[in-house]
């Protein structure tokens, strides 16, 4: 196996017993970069001196048999929403192009001090805004395992780069989906924790009441892993809970599902969904119950028909006011312009892209009186019905199996034309994180084409650790996705993934 | 038949907080150079996160229990969207649906009168920052650019809004005053209106005959006490005209022009900003739990009219009462002088009309005043037990309000250090005075006097050259054996 093949865990382990060094570890994961990414486009910055520095100072350590991290010399790649100090930090957008933060997100802090090294910053739709990773300023990323194919988003720059094997690890961040629908895409595994789990300290915002940091890896493991680096109560945001959490990796030995209660959703025609993905949610339904959970049909109506309404009203409300302070005077892209106010326009027409705009201007809209009542108002409630609705079922079942996405990964340029589909392909996704819910979207290997297959597992709200346990037992009946080598013929396909 | 008159008032005090509502800069930022008291949290930068400060909860909250207001368990903040170069985020965090407190009541009297205003609700919100326009008014039309400074963004505010309770410009300037004092007794504000620590805007109109509220226009840019009044009376003799002549008022914002004395129109509701309201999602809503409440009930130091109640036992009239109440250190000070030993009403005078025209003179304050309430004790005890002579005590008070003296050392420069005039000395001096005036004591000894006009005229001399120490029986007594009467 190559280095680059292994999980963080196996790397951490590795370079603590000197197997290897953290250098090599980071040697080998920049290589996959040098080789593939001029094609793959996954990253914006990369930060490979640093990197080397970084990986240094841990073998260093390690050689002086000082503590390490769990993480120690493991390279990750955050997505470019996290604030790094001194490595410019874009949003892949003209507007932050040239901005240099002078301060670390909390997760980035969380992840130094855990002995991980980090490689660069990954590409995403501008302001996390999208669903394919095409809305950036360097251009869109590309899906490892189809070269054709998008990656999803908002966080396809991280998920492509972990299926690539750039990094066993990378972060990002999901609003309505922007890490479950990319790994789902890329083939990868990846976690949105509960609203609350881990500090949005240091993330630009997209929507403040929605926008949680969350990991992809190949392995549930490595997800279990880094959310115990993650995953802690921050002085820098009070919406980050206080409590201490429970040992992820302690949840992830569950054996079987012996006594679990697993509801699978069938609240939907199967026209509506991709047939091998409706596929990969009955065979999901036969492990649990083969793992000796019981599995009923459980339906979310509430969710389905207004999930992405709600969602869209919620998110684009916040968004408009988030993004406001994008004003040309303080930070940023800024066009002068004879008045205050023209300054602000040429500042923003010019500097937002298209999609951005489109959300700014509808978000507006929606808190406008009049708009606020009709729209706005209604969302609230609607959230909270949703919410109640996952309550209600939460007291018949343990966790929930979904969807991730209705669909396989698209052809590139797709939604251009066809932009319902952007929106409909949140459908499952969204509901969760207007409920705050902990979703995993987990690998069911790939079809006859290569594409990644997916199912997304659903738990109660602060049940992180115990739905990492369940995916955990599935992963091990279904084996975890292997590396993509992209655009190399026959190689994507090899991640059948040995059960 | 006049029209009655509808006054509510928004009052913005800035807390007396030692940072920022929301980060740890500092509140302090009078003087300091711009754009130097702000961190990335003030300034928005990308990525940031507000952290409630605890203490600006803890003074509204204070705030709010002095005015009777009902402490809210759970409170939220919102977000007032708007465009402007002094704030940094682009909206202001303000508490929009569920303030700390609601409801509560401030008595005020006006012409003996006393009167319940009404409370709205009291809520937190956050400072803007300061635009600079380079022109010699300082003012914006005619200025080329404008610079803006941040130091102020951030700072806490909290503001009081009253309900439209209020019928006339003296009662809105009680109002504030009333207000100003309670603000200040609590700690919770400065309350000074020349450093923007207490601003107010009004919401005036005036009634329909048939009673029916009118049109209702907001008063800002009122800078000062005077200013509330006389913006006021402005804009209702404005509006009677507009109504005199048949005209209509149209709900808008005024600004009130404290040189030219007129409010001129800044926008209306047409071009009204719609703030686009929306929860605060970054921070977490506000809990406050009833023992907390309580802790905050069981330390909140003495009130305005606890105080006056208290005084009024005393055996102060209501004017000493409000004078002495009007600032809690002046009311400290009387009630240390009392404690020392002074009679409370012989106190209540000297402070009332002593100390107060000494501060007057000097130009400071209480906290600044060089006598201690236990010096001022033993010159109203001297006074009383006679002493000295009242003239003698104030200019005895004058001598230790400037100078750093003893008040010991302050009496024996005055001459009476020995204690009083009397035998030998002061016989020494009726000599003087006798010998001085020979005409005088010619016309006396030949029995001219009939009205005793001229022996009370050497008594006079007697005991201003005695600088009042002497006892006027003795001296007159010493006087008539010197005349051999």
């Amino acid at each position: 196996m190559e280095l680059y093949e292994l999980s963080a865990k196996e790397t951490a382990e590795g370079v603590k017993s000197k197997k290897f060094s953290a250098e090599d570890a980071t040697r080998a994961c920049l290589d996959r970069i040098d080789k593939f990414d001029a094609k793959v486009n996954a990253l914006i910055t990369l930060t490979a001196e640093d990197a080397i520095a970084k990986a240094r100072a841990v073998d260093e350590k390690i050689s002086k048999g000082e503590e390490t991290g769990p993480l120690a010399g493991v390279p990750y790649l955050a997505k470019d929403n996290f604030c790094t100090s001194g490595v410019r930090t874009t949003c892949s957008s003209k507007i932050l192009e040239a901005w240099v933060p002078t301060y670390n997100a909390s997760a980035i802090n969380y992840m130094n001090d855990s002995g991980a090294v980090l490689l660069g910053k990954t590409n995403l739709d501008e302001f996390a805004m999208g669903s394919s990773t095409e809305n950036s300023i360097i251009g869109p990323t590309k899906n490892p395992r189809d070269m054709n194919r998008v990656p999803g988003g908002s966080s396809g720059g991280s998920a492509a780069s972990v299926a690539a094997g750039y990094a066993p690890l990378a972060l990002g961040t999901d609003t309505g989906g922007s890490v479950r629908q990319p790994a789902a895409f890329c083939g990868v595994q990846g976690m949105k924790p509960s609203y609350g789990q881990v500090s949005r300290y240091g993330i630009i915002a997209y929507a403040s009441s929605l926008d949680q940091v969350s990991p992809l890896a190949r392995t549930v493991e490595d997800i279990a892993v880094v959310m115990e680096s993650l995953a802690r109560p921050d002085s820098h945001d009070t919406t980050c809970d206080a409590y201490d959490r429970p040992k992820f990796t302690d949840a992830i030995s569950l054996e079987d599902l012996k006594g679990k209660r697993i509801g699978v959703f069938e609240g939907f025609e199967s026209s509506q969904m991709d047939a091998e993905l409706y596929g990969s949610l009955r065979k999901a339904a036969e492990l649990c119950e083969a793992s000796g959970a019981t599995v009923e049909p459980m339906d979310l109506p509430i969710a389905v028909k207004y999930g992405v309404a709600t969602y869209y009203v919620t998110a684009l409300a916040d968004a408009s006011s988030k993004l406001a302070c994008y004003d040309g005077m303080r930070y940023g892209a800024h066009i002068d312009g004879k008045s205050l106010n023209e300054m602000y326009v040429n500042t923003r027409t010019a500097s937002f892209g298209e999609e951005v705009r489109r959300r700014i201007i509808l978000g507006t809209c929606l808190l406008t009186e009049g708009f606020y009542q009709n729209y706005y108002g209604p969302a609230l409630k609607v959230r909270q019905k949703m919410v109640d609705e996952f309550d209600e079922l939460f007291e018949k079942f343990d966790a929930y199996i979904l969807p991730t996405s209705p669909s396989l990964p698209y052809l590139l340029g797709m939604k251009e034309t066809d932009p319902n589909r952007l929106y409909l392909g949140d459908i499952f996704t969204v509901p969760i994180s207007l409920g705050g819910l902990p979703g995993i979207s987990l690998s069911m290997g790939l079809n006859g084409e290569g594409l990644p297959l997916s199912v997304q597992l659903v738990g109660q709200r602060y049940f992180d650790a115990e739905l990492l346990g369940i995916a955990a037992v599935l992963e091990r009946a279904i084996g975890r996705p292997a590396v993509a080598n992209p655009g190399l013929p026959g190689t994507s396909n090899s991640g059948k993934g040995a059960a | 038949m006049a029209r009655p008159i509808v006054i509510g008032l928004e009052v913005h005090l800035q807390l007396n907080t030692k940072t920022k509502l929301f980060c740890s800069c500092s509140t302090d930022y009078i003087g300091r150079t711009p754009n130097t008291n702000v961190c990335p949290i003030c300034l928005a930068v990308p990525g940031t996160l507000p952290l409630l400060n605890d203490s600006a909860v803890a003074l509204a909250s204070r705030m709010g229990i002095g005015l009777r207001c009902k402490i809210q368990n759970y409170s939220t903040f919102g977000r007032k969207n708007y465009f402007y170069a002094d704030l940094a985020k682009a909206y202001q965090i303000t508490q929009y649906e569920l303030p700390v407190a609601t409801g509560g009541y401030l008595e005020i009297e006006v012409n003996g009168e006393t009167k319940v205003v009404r409370l709205h609700h009291l809520h937190l919100e956050e400072d803007a920052g300061k635009l600079v326009h380079p022109t010699t008014d300082g003012r914006l039309t005619g200025a080329a650019y404008s610079l803006v400074d941040y130091n102020r963004g951030g700072v806490p505010l909290t503001e009081v809004v009253s309900e439209p309770d209020m019928s006339s410009p003296a009662e809105a300037k009680e109002y504030v005053s009333r207000l100003r004092q309670l603000a200040r007794y609590l700690d919770v504000s400065d309350g000074e209106m020349e450093s923007g620590s207490l601003r107010v805007d009004a919401n005036i109109s005036l009634s329909k005959p048939d009673g029916s509220l009118g049109t209702r226009v907001e008063i800002k840019n009122m800078n000062s006490f005077k200013s509330i009044e006389r913006a006021l009376e402005y804009e209702i003799s404005r509006q009677n005209k507009v109504l005199d002549s048949g005209g209509r008022i149209v709900q808008e914002t005024r600004l009130w022009d404290d040189a030219e004395g007129v409010t001129r129109s800044m926008r209306n509701k047409e071009t009204a900003s719609d703030y686009r309201y929306y929860p605060e999602m970054d921070l977490a809503p506000v809990v406050i739990d009833d023992s907390e409440i309580e802790d905050f009930r069981r330390r909140m130091p003495e009130l305005p009219w606890e105080k006056r109640e208290r005084f009024a036992a005393f055996g102060l009239t209501k004017e000493e009462i409000s004078i002495l109440t009007e600032q809690r250190e002046l009311a400290r000070y009387y009630e240390d002088v009392v404690s020392a030993g002074a009679p409370p009403a012989r106190a209540a005078n000297w402070v009332r009309m002593e100390v107060l025209r000494v501060l007057n003179e000097l130009g400071i304050d209480i906290t600044g005043f060089k006598v201690k309430p236990g010096a001022l004790a033993e010159l109203v005890k001297k006074v009383e037990a006679k002493e000295l002579s009242n003239t003698l005590g104030k200019e005895i008070l004058d001598v230790l309000a400037r100078e750093d003296i003893s008040l010991a050392d302050a009496v024996k420069r005055s001459g009476a250090s020995a204690g009083r005039l009397t035998g030998a000395s002061l016989d020494e001096i009726i000599k003087k005075i006798v010998s001085a005036n020979p005409d005088v004591v010619e016309t006396i000894k030949n029995g001219e006097d009939k009205k005793g006009g001229k022996i009370k005229f050497l008594q006079g001399l007697v005991m201003k050259e005695a600088r009042g120490q002497a006892d006027p029986k003795e001296a007159a007594e010493s006087l008539a054996k010197n005349l051999d009467l």
